[in-house]
C-alpha cells in the first residue's frame, strides 16, 4: 500500500474515531451531559488522537529508518572482488538501486511479469537490454551479484512496505478500539486531549532545535573534510585568497573576515546612530500624525528585496562616491568599494534599529518618564538618564539584529563592493565579504571533492560561530548592564 | 477618629505659599475641574479628598504643571507659587518642577541604583559642586525619609529590588533631595501594606517642618491622621476647604457631610 493512501486511511480512522467517540460517549452518559467528566467532543478528540497519531509517528519512523536498513544488508552481499577499480561501494549501491528500480518500472510497463522480474538471471538473459526497452538506461552490463543484490533490494523493499502497512493499520485500529474501550463518564478526556497537544507543542519547539543542529553537523561534517585536505593554519591565518581549480590554491579566510567586518562596521555605523535616534524622535517627540505617516515609511525599507538595493549602490551609490569622493581625493578610481556597499546596506537595516528600538523605548512605563519630569529633568534629559538605560538591552537586542543581517548580506556586497578578496585600510577599495565567496565557490561546476568547494562550508560554520559569538558577547552586555524595571 | 485631638491640631503657619483662582482644566471637551479657588499654606500638609473622579488628583497635577505632558489637557485660571503666576510664559516648567516635587501614586524607582535614584534630582540641577557634597544630600534625603538605615549597606543596590514601602520612601527621599518647597503626593499610599503606610503617615508629619505638603488620598482616616487643612472635591468643583479638624466634625456642606459619614463616594 502506497504512503499517501495509508495515511489517508489512519486520517480516516481518525476521523472515525472522532465520532465514534463522541456518540459513545453520548451513550454511556445516558443522555445527560452533566454525567460526563469533559465536553463529548473532548471525548472524540482523544480517540481520534489515540488512533491517527502513534500510526503517523511509527509510519515516519519507518519511513526513515528502512533505506538505511535495508542498504545496509543490500551492501553487504557484495563482496569487495566485485567493486572494480576506480569506482567505490557507494556507486556500484547506486547501480543495484537503479536496476532494482528497472525491473519495477519493467513490471509495471508489462516488459517482465513478476514471477519474471523475480526469476531473471544476469547469464541468461540480457538484462540491460530489457531495461533499457522500459527506458532505464544503466552504464554498464549487469552483473550476476549486483542483480542478486538488486533482487534482495526489491524483497527488502516489498517486505518493508507490507511490514509498514501492516503494523501502521494495526496501531491505528487498536488506537481506535482501546479509545473507544476506555470512554467512560469518569473517564478525563479533556486532560487527555489537553496533554495531547501539550505533546504537539514540544514536538513543534524541538523541530527548530533539530534543525539547527542538523545545519551545523553537516557544515561541520564538510568542514572536517575540508581540514582533512587543507591545513588549517593556512585557513584561519592566511592572508592570501585565491583558489584555482586546477589545485595549489590559497584559501585564506582573513582577506574575507577583514572585508566582512569592514563593510559590516560601516553598515552599523550608519545604522545605529540614524536609527537610534529617529526611534527617539518617534517615539518621545512625535505627535502621532506623524508617526503614523512616518513609522510604516521607515519599515517600507526593510521590505525592499536586497538585490535592489545592490542595483542602487551599483549605479548610483558607487559612481557617485567615486565621482566626487574616491578620485578627488586620490583614493583609488573604483566603482565599487566597501563604502558603498557598507552605505547602502546601512541603509538597508535602519528599519531594523529603528522600528525595534521604538517598541522599546514605548514600552518603558510612563511612570518612569513622570518621576523623572516631575522631578525637574528636562525631555532629553529623562530620555538620556532613564529611558535609554532601562531599554538598553532591548537596543542592544536590535543592533544585533541588525548586525547579524550586515554580517550575512550577500547581493549588496556583490554590487557594491565587487569580488576581489583583498586586505586593505582604504574604504574606496573593492573588497569582498565570506558570504558572496561561499556563493561563488559553490556555484557553477563545482567537485564535492575539492578543497576548492568544501572551503565554502568552512566559511559557513566560521560565520555562524561569529555570529554566535556575537550573540553570547551581546547576551552578556545586557544581563551585565540592564537595569530592570517591572 | 479622635475629635479632641483633631481639634487641637492647626496649622503652624498662615503664609500662603500656592494660590490658585479661578481654576478651569479640559480635558479634551469634557470640564474636569471647575471654578477652583484654593490657598495652600507653607508648611502645612493640606488634604485633597474626595470620590473618585472628582478632580482632585488633576487639579494636583496643576500645581507643578505635569498635565502640560498630557496634549488634550488645557488649563485656564490663575495659579501663583509665593506670587508668582506658574503659567506665565516666563516660567520654565522644568525649573518650576524642581521647586514643586512630586510623588506619585505606584512606587516609580528608577533602574538605577538606590544611590543614583536619589541622586538623580540634585545632578541634574547642578546643585552639587562635589562628590563629598552628593554623598550628603543622598544621606541626608535618605535619612529624611526614614530609610537611611535600612539601605545604607546597599546603597548600590537597585532601587527597584526594594520593597514597596521602601520604594516609595526611596521616590519621597528623591524628591526631598532636589529640596522642592512644595511635595505634592498623589496617594501616596495607595500601594502600600498597612505598616508601610504608617511609616510613610510619620514621615509626611515630619516633612511638614520644611515643606508645604499637599496630598491626595482616598482615605478620610488618612486625611485626618496628616492633615492641618483639607479640602473636599466633589464632581470637579471645590465644595469645601477648611481647617481639618472643622472640616471632620463640623462640615458647611451637606455635600460633605454625606461623604464623610459614607453617604455618597
Amino acid at each position: 500500500m502506497s504512503v499517501p493512501l495509508l495515511l489517508l486511511i489512519v486520517l480516516a480512522l481518525g476521523l472515525a474515531g472522532f465520532f465514534a467517540g463522541r456518540m459513545r460517549a453520548l451513550s454511556v452518559a445516558g443522555g445527560d451531559l452533566r454525567n460526563l467528566h469533559s465536553l463529548p467532543g473532548f471525548y472524540g478528540w482523544s480517540v481520534a488522537i489515540l488512533a491517527s497519531a502513534p500510526a503517523i509517528l511509527v509510519m515516519v519512523i519507518w519511513i526513515a529508518v528502512q533505506p538505511i536498513v535495508i542498504d545496509r544488508s543490500v551492501s553487504a552481499m557484495i563482496p569487495e572482488t566485485a567493486i572494480s577499480d576506480g569506482s567505490t561501494r557507494d556507486l556500484v549501491m547506486a547501480d543495484v538501486r537503479r536496476i532494482a528500480e528497472g525491473l519495477d518500472q519493467a513490471v509495471a510497463a508489462g516488459a517482465l511479469t513478476p514471477d519474471g522480474a523475480s526469476n531473471i538471471r544476469a547469464g541468461l538473459s540480457d538484462v540491460r537490454g530489457r531495461l533499457a526497452e522500459v527506458g532505464v538506461a544503466l552504464g554498464a552490463n549487469v552483473s550476476s551479484e549486483s542483480l542478486r543484490a538488486a533482487q534482495s533490494y526489491r524483497s527488502g523493499l516489498a517486505a518493508g512496505r507490507l511490514g509498514m502497512t501492516a503494523v501502521v493499520l494495526a496501531l491505528a485500529l487498536g488506537g481506535l478500539g482501546y479509545g473507544l474501550a476506555r470512554i467512560t463518564p469518569r473517564f478525563r478526556a479533556r486532560n487527555t486531549v489537553e496533554l495531547a497537544v501539550r505533546m504537539g507543542l514540544i514536538l513543534c519547539s524541538m523541530i527548530a532545535i533539530a534543525t539547527t543542529v542538523g545545519i551545523v553537523l553537516s557544515m561541520v561534517f564538510e568542514t572536517v573534510n575540508f581540514f582533512g585536505q587543507y591545513p588549517w593554519q593556512d585557513f584561519f591565518f592566511g592572508i592570501e585568497w585565491s583558489p584555482n581549480f586546477r589545485g595549489n590554491s590559497s584559501l585564506g579566510v582573513l582577506p574575507l573576515l577583514w572585508g566582512t567586518m569592514y563593510v559590516s562596521a560601516i553598515a552599523l555605523s550608519v545604522a545605529v546612530p540614524v536609527g537610534l535616534f529617529s526611534a527617539i524622535y518617534l517615539s518621545e517627540y512625535a505627535g502621532p500624525k506623524f508617526r503614523a505617516v512616518v513609522k510604516p515609511a521607515i519599515e517600507v525599507l526593510a521590505g525592499i528585496p536586497t538585490i535592489v538595493y545592490g542595483l542602487f549602490a551599483l549605479i548610483t551609490v558607487g559612481p557617485l562616491l567615486r565621482d566626487y569622493i574616491a578620485q578627488p581625493l586620490g583614493l583609488g578610481d573604483s566603482g565599487s568599494s566597501v563604502m558603498t556597499a557598507g552605505l547602502v546596506m546601512g541603509v538597508m537595516i535602519i528599519p531594523f534599529v529603528s522600528s525595534l528600538s521604538d517598541d522599546i523605548i514605548n514600552a518603558v512605563p510612563q511612570s518612569l518618564r513622570d518621576g523623572s519630569l516631575a522631578l525637574g529633568a528636562t525631555n532629553s534629559e529623562t530620555i538620556r538618564q532613564v529611558i535609554l538605560p532601562a531599554a538598553l538591552p532591548g537596543i542592544v537586542g536590535a543592533v544585533l539584529l541588525a548586525a547579524s543581517r550586515a554580517i550575512g548580506e550577500t547581493m549588496i556586497v556583490v554590487l557594491g563592493a565587487g569580488a576581489a578578496a583583498r586586505m586593505s585600510l582604504n574604504p574606496f577599495e573593492a573588497m569582498t565579504t565570506m558570504t558572496v565567496k561561499i556563493v561563488s565557490q559553490l556555484t557553477g561546476d563545482t567537485d564535492f571533492a575539492a578543497p576548492e568547494t568544501l572551503v565554502a562550508f568552512a566559511l559557513g560554520l566560521t560565520l555562524f560561530v561569529i555570529t554566535l559569538a556575537l550573540n553570547i558577547v551581546a547576551l552578556w552586555i545586557v544581563r551585565t548592564y540592564r537595569e530592570q524595571y517591572e | 477618629m479622635n475629635d479632641m485631638r483633631l481639634m487641637e491640631r492647626s496649622a503652624m503657619t498662615n503664609d500662603v505659599k500656592i494660590s490658585a483662582s479661578q481654576v478651569q482644566v479640559f480635558y479634551g471637551e469634557s470640564h474636569a475641574i471647575k471654578d477652583v479657588n484654593v490657598d495652600i499654606l507653607d508648611k502645612t500638609v493640606t488634604a485633597f479628598i474626595g470620590p473618585s473622579g472628582c478632580g482632585k488628583s488633576t487639579f494636583l497635577r496643576c500645581l507643578n504643571r505635569m498635565n502640560d505632558t498630557i496634549d488634550i489637557c488645557r488649563v485656564e485660571g490663575r495659579i501663583t507659587l509665593d506670587g508668582e503666576d506658574i503659567y506665565d510664559r516666563e516660567v520654565d516648567p522644568v525649573q518650576l518642577r524642581a521647586r514643586v516635587g512630586m510623588v506619585f501614586q505606584k512606587p516609580n524607582p528608577f533602574p538605577k541604583s538606590i544611590y543614583d535614584n536619589v541622586a538623580y534630582g540634585p545632578k541634574i540641577h547642578g546643585q552639587v559642586r562635589s562628590r563629598d557634597e552628593l554623598d550628603e544630600v543622598v544621606e541626608k534625603s535618605l535619612r529624611r525619609a526614614a530609610l537611611w538605615d535600612e539601605v545604607k549597606d546597599r546603597l548600590s543596590a537597585p532601587g527597584t529590588g526594594l520593597s514597596g514601602g521602601q520604594q516609595q520612601r526611596l521616590c519621597i527621599a528623591r524628591a526631598v533631595a532636589t529640596s522642592p518647597e512644595v511635595l505634592l503626593m498623589d496617594e501616596p499610599c495607595s500601594a502600600l501594606d498597612p505598616i508601610a503606610t504608617a511609616q510613610v503617615e510619620e514621615l509626611i508629619d515630619e516633612l511638614r517642618e520644611q515643606f508645604s505638603v499637599v496630598i491626595v488620598t482616598h482615605s478620610m482616616q488618612q486625611a485626618a491622621r496628616v492633615s492641618q487643612r483639607t479640602a473636599f472635591f466633589h464632581l470637579g468643583n471645590l465644595v469645601e476647604y477648611g481647617e481639618t479638624g472643622q472640616i471632620f466634625t463640623n462640615p458647611g456642606d451637606p455635600r460633605t457631610e454625606s461623604y464623610i459619614t459614607g453617604r455618597i463616594g
